[in-house]
């Protein structure tokens, strides 16, 4: 069969939709079928017949590449299965499971890196977020243009091409944002202080967690230790363990454009007269947005956190790109999917791989459960 | 005196959005001042904002580049065939769980909204073994088929919702007239949900266009290299100096087919991003 591969793909595209049509029909039938058992009117046959002809693509869609691949994976997730050995398939009952959480050092690395951009990565990037829409959201000219360019970010998003170019301004010695940074220092030489103390505060988060997933703390002492950095040092975005999870971190705020336009969204739904009658009783802005704007966006800002930490926990492109066979780097920015991908496509443990993967699949469920359960203590529903 | 200071807090607003905008565009603009730089002015220790002398050797280099034409060609060809297949079962779909009373309607939905708690990646190792039986790998199939049986549950929910708001009596009086489902949805349906339609296309555009984790499994051979495996290849961390200009010069020539759209699309994206967020 192998031919032109456009031409193949375009035939095996419409030996699809045959059978998509195909199946669909069958399906609708057997369910007209069924109404007809149940003694439906004709129009109820008629719609039965119809609803499920149209819902059918998603129904088979779902049988072929949701459930069945979901029941084979648990299953194999119990086994010793590797794609590219002729060996029979061993049940080896929990076994990934528990080197997965104890013996792994990689699987640990990437759930504490994941924790790092959960909880310093994520905040930042909803603060941002939600100071850009509140600038938007003033009633002026030219909104359109900033909402236009602060959405930009999303559309190149995680592209390749603008992951490297990343890459090419983050340089520690030549990259142009800590060129800028230098110019900026010389310039303003109190910057300098600022950018001392940030950069020590941010090697000691980092160094806390390297710490907990190597589970020894010297690095963190050694930073500690030395105290604020030199005045030249600059941030070594893409060069240094200490801070490569934090460049990563950047990309998301750079990419907050989603979340800005759903934050202005719930700042449009903000009835005018609550503002203007606490204007009245001399409220200032800064006052009326934690008072009224803030506790009003909680349904906003808890979609947000939902999706933001479930986007953190399946990151996986620009580790790909920045870190991708860095060795000495990879093991302090490794994300749980770059893992997954590594060991199921690079080593074929498809066994393994699969325990990976339910892994992830119950952290996230779990994170979202608790988030769920958690929303009742702060998110405010009195305009829904 | 209150005056000045409204119209000094506008300035001063104005000022803060133009940076920030300058902020949130630098990437692109330092791509494509890189692509006309040379490779020592890539790595110069002062700052070249934009080269004294550009050159479009890079771009001379980057289109006499076999594997590179070929990659785009790739991509172009796959986000097509892909994106037509998606859109097309994404529409027929959300027809059904919108316009159709069927027993069965609300627990089908339920169950596609639950999809969405699943991540991609956990059924991405199944689904490799799957297609492998099929004799898949290396082919562009599996980047496209899954596409065609309405992939993408939140694309279907944004559809369902624009499809919702059209009032009933619009397919009744149709129906009355002896129209049947499928032109109901072809000539009455489809011509009032245009814009969602639209924002759906350039979503799924910019998703195929920029997918990275899916082609890289199974696209193994340089002949079948989409443009973001071609790219992630040019980087090669063995090397002491990087082709900056080529890669920018390939990268400038993979984000312009994503501005064009998002240009083109942005009124309907911006407005009803903000829809799809909320229920």
């Amino acid at each position: 069969m192998l031919q032109n591969p456009y031409i193949s793909v375009i035939i095996n595209a419409i030996i699809a939709i045959l059978f998509i049509i195909v199946s669909s029909l069958a399906l609708a039938s057997l369910a007209r079928l069924i109404a007809k058992l149940f003694k439906a009117t004709r129009i109820q046959q008629e719609n039965t017949f119809a609803g499920y002809l149209f819902a059918s693509p998603w129904i088979v869609g779902f049988l072929i590449f949701v459930v069945v691949p979901l029941g084979f994976s648990l299953y194999w997730s119990f086994t010793d299965f590797r794609i590219a050995s002729k060996e029979p398939i061993n049940w080896i009952g929990f076994d990934n499971y528990i080197r997965l959480l104890t013996a792994d050092s990689s699987f640990r690395a990437s759930i504490i890196n994941t924790l790092y951009l959960t909880f310093l990565g994520l905040p930042l990037e909803m603060a941002v977020a939600l100071f850009l829409a509140v600038m938007l959201n003033q009633k002026m000219k030219g909104e359109r243009i900033f909402r236009m360019a602060f959405y930009l970010p999303v559309i190149l998003g995680f592209n390749t091409a603008v992951l490297l170019c990343w890459r090419l301004m983050l340089n520690g010695g030549t990259g142009i944002i800590n060129q800028l940074i230098r110019a900026m220092v010389k310039a303003v030489p109190p910057i300098g202080w600022v950018q001392r103390v940030l950069i020590y505060v941010q090697e000691l988060i980092s160094a806390f967690f390297l710490g907990i997933s190597n589970q020894s703390f010297t690095l963190f002492n050694r930073v500690l230790e030395a105290g604020l950095p030199a005045a030249n040092r600059v941030p070594l975005w893409v060069e240094s363990p200490l801070w490569s999870k934090m460049s990563v971190v950047l990309l998301i705020i750079w990419g907050c454009g989603t979340m800005m336009l759903i934050f202005l969204a719930g700042l449009n739904n903000i009835p005018k007269d609550y503002h203007e009658a606490a204007q009245v009783d001399g409220a200032g802005a800064w006052r009326r947005f934690w008072k009224i704007s803030f506790p009003l966006l909680s349904p906003y800002i808890f979609y947000n956190l939902i999706v933001g930490m479930i986007a953190m926990l399946q990151i996986f492109e620009p580790i790909f790109v920045l870190y991708r066979d860095n060795q000495p780097l990879l093991s302090s920015a490794i994300s749980m999917v770059y893992y997954l991908w590594n060991s199921t496509f690079r080593q074929f443990e498809i066994g393994y791989g699969s325990a990976i993967s339910w892994l992830i699949l119950i952290i996230i469920l779990v994170v979202t459960l608790i988030q769920f359960w958690m929303q009742k203590r702060w998110v405010n529903y009195d305009l829904y | 005196m209150r005056q000045l200071w409204h119209i000094l807090k506008r300035v001063l607003l104005y000022i803060f959005l133009t940076g920030a905008t300058v902020m949130m565009a630098f990437p692109l603009f330092w791509m494509i001042s890189s692509s006309l730089k040379t490779v020592q002015e890539t790595n110069s220790a002062g700052i070249v904002w934009f080269p004294p002398h550009p050159t479009l050797q890079a771009y001379i280099d980057i289109f006499q580049n076999q594997v590179f034409l070929r990659s785009y060609f790739n991509s172009i060809f796959y986000t097509t065939l892909a994106l037509v297949g998606t859109l097309a079962s994404i529409a027929v779909v959300s027809y059904a769980f919108s316009r159709i009373n069927w027993p069965g309607r609300n627990l089908v939905f339920f169950l596609m909204l639950s999809t969405m708690m699943i991540p991609a990646q956990a059924l991405l190792v199944p689904q490799y073994v799957f297609f492998n039986k099929l004799d898949w790998i290396n082919t562009f199939n599996p980047l496209i088929i899954p596409g065609y049986f309405a992939g993408g549950a939140a694309m279907v929910f944004l559809l369902r919702q624009s499809m919702s708001q059209i009032p009933k009596e619009m397919d009744e009086s149709a129906v009355m007239d002896g129209a049947n489902h499928i032109q109901v949805f072809w000539e009455i349906i489809l011509p009032l949900v245009k814009a969602p339609m639209a924002t759906i296309a350039t979503l799924l555009f910019v998703g195929l266009w920029s997918s990275l984790l899916v082609p890289i499994m199974y696209l193994q051979t340089v002949d079948l290299y989409t443009l973001p495996i071609y790219i992630s290849t040019l980087y090669n961390i063995n090397l002491t100096v990087q082709p900056w200009p080529t890669i920018m010069a390939a990268a400038v020539l993979t984000t312009v087919p994503l501005m064009v759209v998002f240009f083109f699309a942005q009124r309907y994206i911006l407005d009803s991003v903000v829809i799809s967020g909320m229920k």
